[in-house]
């Protein structure tokens, strides 16, 4: 058994699973049908490795630094793992005056382990600002969202660029993604009314196209187009995104038939019934995340780089030694070694 | 401080770097210690360049973070730096600027064909870890240059036996432990560099890894630098020539990753509308 830990704790086997770490994360990065998950492998290899070393080798415990810096990469490779089977990563788009709606969640990456709590998930979209400088750069971020905190205080904070809220566990960051919103009311011939928004293309990355396609109630697909009277993005002066206020109109078109004009609070007749343009409003794309162990994956790898820091004291910087001694020479051909 | 003033600045360095490459090389030539001379137009370097990072600091109201143009300056100003001041405290490690001059000098000529148009620093790149992420970087690209160039002259005296090339390291096994201990820091400098960036990105764009090309890159880079300092404990009778080389080879991958892999890949380091 110990002749058996001995050779997994070779430095040689350390020096593979290095290799062919940074081989398959190569590979993994150039390739889309290689997925970054085969780098568990050389992880694997390095883990079992390290852990043999630990077990096995009396000289490498000795050495604190070495080994804290060891310890602190073998609990990398833990919170990493722990991660990957315990995150959750998605995105969502929220309407400005609503609540969050986690039926509206695209995943974009859910661990094995990960307790899907998003239906318990709740919080209001409010005013959303966001500065823009000459040349459509975005300068700063405000988007306001209440939500209750686990003591049941009600928190209003504009989340943004460096500021994200925790609801829940969960992480809530505003993204880049945000857009224009059509709030429609559809009445059908069969009486039902509902009250409804359509998200128009994001803006101002495609403030030239401002088009988007929707089916209503009645199974009609129509094509809305939103037109500003004035321009609301500029390239060459700052401005900012956010404000509602401004005079549009939207152009409804049916495959076959002429297109319509409307004005707020106007209505369009259609198949099944008809709509009417109630209001203009925004809405923000945020990234919906939980990641628990990440605190921790920073402490550890906190830990690592200390221990690396006492060892690099204990090898390299000079030994307190009186000149002129035997010593002085001693402690530089240790260094040497080293 | 206006654009013109600044591209002259740029200018006096590159040519100050370009006497500080020939005097290295009539030091050779004269078999002479050019480290006085040098070390003085180290400074001059420093100073000039200084001065024109502070003029468009303050003219663009951001640090020199985003562009390929930033990038060279910033990086042209923390290499002199940290040469001048490693060559000043390790005197074993002196020859590093035989090399490490013509480097500054390729950077100082490339950065003068650069545009050098400023792009605005996305609100959500700003905050604490990116200066701690750049830093630690330039702290790590300075280091292990003036660990590599000095390993470098130590295998030229290898390949090429001559009285004046061994007179630039006069004790070779003072120099050998300097350029260990350069590269030892170098590698702690890059892990803090690593886990900064992490820590960054997951605030600037909500990834704190992301298998991007350069996150790859740099892992690449991280993961030579240790495996180096594993071959030197695994071989114990490895020769001090293929350590060197090992070493150069890791340098000119995070050479690469530095100048060449962010401006060759997709948009993170650049910005998002």
């Amino acid at each position: 058994m110990m002749s058996l830990l001995r050779k997994l704790a070779s430095l040689r086997l350390t020096l593979v699973g290095m290799i062919l770490l940074a081989v398959l994360a190569v590979i993994a990065s150039r390739r889309a049908d290689v997925d970054a998950g085969v780098t568990v492998v050389p992880l694997a290899i390095l883990v079992i490795n390290l852990l043999a070393a630990l077990l096995t080798n009396r000289s490498f415990r000795a050495q604190t630094g070495l080994l804290v810096f060891h310890v602190g990469l073998l609990l990398v490779f833990v919170f990493i793992g722990l991660t990957v089977l315990l995150r959750f990563d998605g995105h969502a788009e929220v309407l400005q005056g609503t609540a969050f709606d986690a039926a509206q969640v695209e995943t974009v990456d859910q661990g094995r382990w990960h307790d899907n709590r998003l239906d318990g998930l709740e919080f209001y979209q409010g005013e959303v600002r966001i500065n823009y400088l000459p040349g459509l750069n975005r300068q700063d971020t405000h988007s306001t969202i209440e939500y209750r905190t686990g003591s049941g205080e009600l928190r209003r904070v504009a989340i943004g660029d460096t500021r994200t809220a925790s609801i829940d566990g969960y992480r809530i960051a505003a993204t880049f993604n945000k857009g224009f919103a059509l709030l429609l009311q559809w009445s059908g011939d069969d009486g039902s009314e509902i009250l409804g928004a359509v998200h128009m293309p994001s803006f101002p990355e495609f403030d030239w196209k401002q088009v988007t396609t929707w089916t209503t109630p009645a199974g009609q697909e129509v094509e809305l187009e939103l037109d500003f009277d004035r321009p609301v993005s500029s390239d060459t002066s700052a401005w900012t995104f956010g404000d509602t206020s401004m005079a549009y109109t939207v152009h409804v078109a049916v495959a076959g038939d002429a297109p319509r004009t409307l004005q707020k609070g106007e209505s369009a007749r259609l198949e099944g019934g008809a709509i009417r343009a109630v209001d203009l409003r925004v809405w923000m794309a945020y990234q919906i995340e939980y990641v628990p162990f990440l605190p921790w994956l920073f402490v550890a790898a906190m830990l690592a780089i200390g221990g690396l820091a006492a060892h690099f004291a204990r090898r390299y910087l000079p030994a307190t030694v009186p000149a002129g001694t035997d010593k002085k020479e001693d402690a530089l051909a240790h260094v040497a070694r080293a | 401080m206006s654009l013109v003033l600044e591209r002259q600045l740029v200018l006096v360095a590159v040519l100050l770097l370009a006497a500080a490459t020939l005097v290295q090389v009539a030091g050779v030539v004269f078999g002479r210690s050019a480290y006085r001379p040098t070390a003085g137009i180290y400074t001059a370097v420093v100073a000039v360049l200084a001065a024109a990072i502070a003029g468009r600091w303050v003219r663009e109201g951001q640090g020199p973070f985003l562009t390929l143009y930033d990038i060279l300056l910033s990086n042209l100003f923390s290499l002199a730096v940290l040469l001048l001041l490693v060559t000043a405290s390790l005197p074993g490690v002196r020859s590093a600027t035989l090399f490490a001059s013509p480097l500054l000098l390729v950077l100082g000529v490339w950065l003068t064909g650069v545009s050098e148009i400023a792009t605005p620093l996305p609100g959500a790149f700003d905050n604490a870890w990116l200066w701690v992420h750049v830093l630690s970087g330039k702290l790590f690209l300075g280091l292990n240059l003036a660990a590599t160039a000095a390993a470098s002259v130590m295998l030229l005296q290898g390949a090429v036996p001559s009285r004046r090339l061994a007179a630039l390291a006069a004790q070779p096994q003072e120099t050998e432990q300097q350029i260990w201990a350069l590269f030892f820091v170098s590698f702690i400098c890059h892990s803090v560099m690593l886990v900064a960036g992490a820590v960054w990105a997951h605030s600037a764009w909500g990834r704190y890894w992301s298998w991007d090309p350069l996150e790859t890159w740099t892992l690449v880079t991280w993961l030579m630098l240790g495996g180096i300092l594993h071959v030197r404990s695994t071989f114990r009778n490895l020769s001090q020539g293929v350590g060197h080389a090992l070493m150069l080879a890791a340098f000119a991958v995070a050479f690469l990753t530095f100048f060449g892999v962010p401006f060759l890949s997709i948009a993170p380091h650049k910005g998002l509308m």
